[in-house]
């Protein structure tokens, strides 16, 4: 059973300084929570670069091969029609539906990614500290776990750095 | 952590060692030309055609630098302040574009066949009261004494600005885009039509204006894109980070897409519906000069679309650069293509020393008007109320 | 952190905590709904009923209830698809394209307008649908392996549709529901009816705010700005492929997807400030949806407006230039032959009224925008009616010629899909946030008026 510590700061800025504070002190904070995306907090907790635009690409391109082999086997192989005289592998003619389910594969892998990845869906329940995270409470959550300080030294690192709030609750991850 | 430290350029020289260079560059075009005239003894219709063509892109990158400074104005955005003497400048290359025009209207025999009113069929007949020289050379005068007038104005309060500075300075330069904006969304089109919709005078799209002004667009920006960054590595304009390079990779990357989607709807259509007056202009391209065809969107579409794709792509300057420079070649292809199958002909017309170095006259001749103007203001300009915002900001 | 020059107006007015901006877009959904809202709800349901109706009406009896006939095939349908779907296509257009441009006032209106579109868009599908006549075939047209061994005709526009609609309404959806986890999660969060919180953990999907999540969520939504833009662009210019592939004068021409693209973000526009020039008053969030945002969306319009216009010109001017007979009569019959007022309206609706808003005082009158919004989605309504009708009307052959009126089933059809939309649209203002909190907050810091710490020092607003 390790403890979580946690506490808010009511600024975006204050929590910015904050958590370069707690990294300098070496504390590797396991949270950050906010109720809209702060400019330079990926940098700052050297969050990895979403690999989700990759989920995209590939799944767009396979949309859009699919989308036109599938129409040249119907024009060719599977239902042969003359339309207007256009010949058989009317290539034009079938950009749009190709492109089409290009922008459809590639929006909805990432979505459904994005979701799985986040561990996000219908249904889940989230492990809310602090209700206000999602109105105007910008959360640091330290975890015991992963530091070789105390629970204690943790608390008062946080407050160090400004933290208003700050509480510990025993966690049985 | 505002950056609020601009940081001194380094002043702009026009100096021997660029004269020398541009010297060179010229003394290779007006060589090519020579090659062209006396040993390949290209027909005239050839040399003709590669004049107008030059002298068309040496317009399309002052007037779509013209079109792009006043849209942002327009748009209050202020990412462009710390490059905007880059689009000044080249924007006043526009009166000496209409000099280059007027050098290459000895030729318009050979590239208009409606100029012959002999020769004229039914259908040229019917558009005689617009395709006729006199009508067509005071249209030729009123689009380039506007464009000049615009770029010459906007020039001129944009230097006052930096020794006066005026709150009505914005309010002006917005209302006098405006005006631009208005004039150039139907000069644009009508120039299309009389300088190269009506080399194929049978035929007709109403698409056409649109799709010559994104090529004109994604070519200005090119240089644009080239220009910057070789100032930026000369610390001409130091402030000019990787933000604005970024932006700039945008903008190249989706006016590509945006120049492919104009060709596609154009092409796609009268495809598509198969009538003999408008497939012919389609037919010549595809049966005589097919690699072209096909290269020409290979350079303009596919190149750019997948090389431009990543951010990473978009933030590095050399890369940049050089995806633009190929772009720019693309786009000079595109014109080739819209100029040549009609004003030469496919046998007559090939891409020999002639095309390809006859450019580097305009070359020199557009980096010398563009460097002499460009040093006669401060290179970012002073006192304006958007600067440091210009400077800090960041992309996503 | 960006600079933001001094001289810019603020998107947010009043002293505006992050946690105001919570309350005040939060009102309308914790609150008990006014009188006012149930007058609307019931109006639009029973106008919903009506037009349900009607369309059960045809899909009994057949297309034969309708004006329509061998001459004139596509009426009032046809010109009510492409005005719904010029419509629907501006959510996409604030949420991407915007985006793309850091247009930071999208933010207060993103949420709504891509509301629109979803609902716009549902209205639009229903005329492709019902205009086939016999529905219960309707599913031929999905590409399925059947024992007919047949397959639908990739070649045909009309096709290529049902693909961009469907795409279009899926991948819109997508974007629009993503957009809303965050603001779900808030809602959650500060909701106390026991079942109205189960209610939104469930829809919120588990949103606990953090950084990770942000970060690809900030990457995700970049990307689909990214597809969404193209995708915008790509529905339109289908649409009007379903008139350009044609060899018809007037339908014929190959400025057709950019201009329509063009006008569909211009009708599109204005629905929004319609609908958000009263919501912003009914719903209290003036010092969200500010006058500066209405004049943002008014020079969006003069700059799409201006697009239009010079589309109709260069197409009058090309029915000349050809020489083509046919052209050019299909375009002096519009003009002067009997649907000329249909054309008259158009041009003085779409031409020359939006022009107007090159004056700045304007450009930031409420009163004069809501006015004119109306004017233009009437406009636009006659261009598609104009398009559709004078060009099938009197094509090549003059034997053939007819004259088109819809009946009273196609009316109330049409009646019926505005019951349709403004019902969806009502009971999304009481269920789901209008405006984008989180989106707003995080641009609050650079352009709200409280961060500024701008005095309340400038000229008194008319018109709030």
């Amino acid at each position: 059973m390790s403890s979580i510590v946690y506490g808010h700061f009511t600024d975006e800025l204050d929590l910015l300084d904050a958590v370069k504070e707690l990294q300098e002190k070496g504390i590797k904070i396991a949270d950050v929570r906010t109720p809209f995306p702060v400019h330079g907090l990926d940098t700052a907790l050297n969050l990895r670069r979403s690999r989700l635009p990759k989920v995209a690409f590939i799944a767009g391109a396979v949309g859009g091969t699919l989308g036109m082999l599938f129409q040249i086997w119907v024009f060719t192989v599977g239902w042969p029609l003359n339309i207007g005289g256009k010949p058989q592998l009317a290539i034009p003619s079938f950009i749009p539906v190709a492109f089409e389910l290009t922008v459809l594969f590639a929006a909805f892998a990432m979505g459904i990614a994005f979701l799985l990845r986040s561990n996000l869906g219908p249904g889940q329940i989230p492990d809310i500290l602090d209700e206000d995270v999602t109105n105007d409470h910008f959360q640091v959550i330290l975890s015991e776990k992963n530091n070789q300080v105390t629970e204690p030294e943790l608390i008062e690192a946080l407050k160090a750095a400004g933290a208003l709030d700050v509480k510990h609750v025993n966690s049985t991850k | 952590m505002e950056k609020q430290n601009i940081q001194e350029p380094v002043p702009f020289q026009f100096n021997q060692k660029i004269k020398k260079w541009l010297l060179i560059a010229a003394g290779i075009g007006l060589l090519a030309l020579l090659w062209g005239i006396l040993i390949t003894q290209a027909p005239a219709s050839r040399i003709w055609a590669n004049l107008w063509m030059n002298a068309l892109m040496f317009l399309f990158l002052g007037l779509g630098a013209l079109f792009f400074w006043t849209v942002n104005s327009l748009g209050e955005s202020t990412w462009q302040i710390n490059f905007q003497r880059v689009l000044e400048a080249m924007a006043l290359t526009i009166p000496f574009a209409g000099l280059f025009l007027i050098l290459a209207f000895p030729g318009m025999g050979s590239i208009f066949e409606w100029t012959h009113t002999e020769h004229h069929d039914e259908i040229l007949s019917e558009k005689s009261a617009y395709l006729n020289i006199p009508f067509w050379m005071v249209r030729f005068a009123i689009y380039f004494i506007a464009w000049s007038f615009f770029a010459f104005y906007l020039r001129k309060i944009s230097v006052k600005n930096d020794f006066e500075p005026r709150e009505t300075y914005l309010k002006k330069t917005r209302s006098t885009s405006g005006w631009f904006m208005v004039f150039f969304a139907v000069s644009s089109s009508m120039a299309a039509w009389d300088w190269l919709m009506s080399i194929d005078a049978h035929w007709f799209s109403t698409l056409y204006g649109w799709y010559i002004f994104s090529g004109m667009f994604v070519s200005a920006l090119s240089v644009i894109i080239i220009i910057t960054v070789a100032f930026k590595k000369f610390n001409i304009l130091p402030n000019v980070n990787r933000e604005h390079l970024h932006d700039l990779g945008k903008f190249l990357f989706g006016f590509s897409i945006f120049w492919a989607y104009l060709w596609i709807s154009q092409f796609l259509l009268i495809w598509y519906a198969n009538i003999p007056e408008e497939t012919i202009y389609y037919i010549t391209r595809k049966e005589h000069f097919n690699d072209l065809f096909y290269l020409n969107v290979g350079i303009n579409f596919l190149f750019p679309f997948l090389a431009l794709m990543t951010r990473n792509a978009k933030r590095q300057t050399t890369y940049l650069a050089i995806i633009a420079l190929v772009v720019l070649l693309g786009h000079y292809l595109d014109l080739y293509l819209a100029i040549f199958p009609g004003a030469v002909g496919h046998e007559a017309a090939s891409i020999g020393l002639l095309e390809i170095g006859l450019p580097f006259f305009y070359l020199a001749a557009f980096l010398t008007i563009f460097f002499v103007v460009f040093g006669k203001a401060k290179p970012v300009p002073q006192n304006h109320p958007y600067l440091i915002e210009s400077s800090s900001y960041e992309n996503i | 952190m960006m600079h933001v020059s001094p001289i810019r107006e603020p998107l947010i007015n009043g002293e505006k905590s992050y946690n105001d901006i919570t309350n005040d877009v939060m009102a309308p959904v914790k609150a008990k709904p006014g009188k006012l809202w149930y007058v609307g709800l019931t109006i639009s349901a029973l106008l919903a009923l009506a037009g349900v109706g009607a369309i059960i009406y045809t899909i009994w009896n057949g297309i034969g209830l309708w004006g329509v006939n061998r001459t004139i095939g596509w009426g009032w349908s046809i010109t009510n698809f492409v005005w719904w779907v010029g419509i629907g296509h501006v959510g996409t257009f604030i949420s991407a394209i915007l985006l793309l441009f850091r247009q930071k006032w999208r933010t207060s209106i993103n949420r709504a307008a891509e509301a629109m579109t979803l609902f716009a868009v549902m209205c639009a599908g229903l005329f492709p649908l019902i205009h086939m006549g016999r529905l219960p075939l309707g599913f031929f047209i999905f590409p399925y392996p059947n024992t007919r061994e047949l397959w639908p005709n990739f070649n045909s526009p009309l096709l290529w549709d049902v693909f961009a609609i469907t795409t279009y309404l899926l991948v819109s959806l997508l974007f629009w529901y993503m957009g809303l986890i965050p603001d779900l999660g808030t809602i959650r969060d500060k909701m106390k009816t026991a079942w109205k919180k189960k209610v939104y953990n469930f829809l919120s999907f588990g949103w606990k705010g953090s950084a990770r999540h942000w970060s690809r969520h900030e990457s995700m939504s970049l990307i689909l700005a990214g597809l969404a833009a193209p995708l915008v662009l790509s529905v339109h210019t289908i649409v009007s492929f379903d008139f350009a592939t044609s060899i018809i004068p007037g339908w014929h021409t190959t400025i057709f997807p950019p201009y329509f693209v063009s006008g569909a973000v211009f009708s599109g526009f204005a629905m929004v400030l319609t609908l958000m020039i009263v919501t912003r008053k009914a719903l209290n969030l003036e010092e969200y949806i500010t006058v500066g945002h209405v004049e943002s969306m008014n020079k969006v319009i003069i700059a799409t407006g201006s697009i239009v216009g010079i589309a109709y010109i260069t197409e009058l001017f090309m029915a000349w230039y050809s020489g083509v007979e046919y052209e050019r009569y299909a375009f002096v019959n519009r003009a002067l032959g009997p649907y000329a007022w249909a054309y008259w309206i158009m041009m003085t609706c779409n031409v020359i009224s939006p022009q107007l808003l090159w004056i700045r005082k304007l450009r930031r009158n409420l009163a004069f925008t809501f006015g004119l919004s109306i004017f233009i989605n009437i406009g636009m309504w006659f261009e598609r009616f104009v398009i559709v009708v004078t060009s099938l009307h009197r094509d090549y052959l003059p034997s053939s010629w007819a004259m088109y009126k819809p009946t009273w089933v196609e009316v109330l059809i049409y009646l019926g899909t505005f019951g349709i939309f403004f019902t969806f649209f009502f009971i999304f203002i009481r269920v789901f946030p209008v405006i984008a909190m989180a989106e707003v907050k995080s641009v609050a810091r650079s352009s709200a008026r409280k961060f500024l710490g701008k005095s309340v020092k400038q000229k008194p607003e008319k018109n709030h």
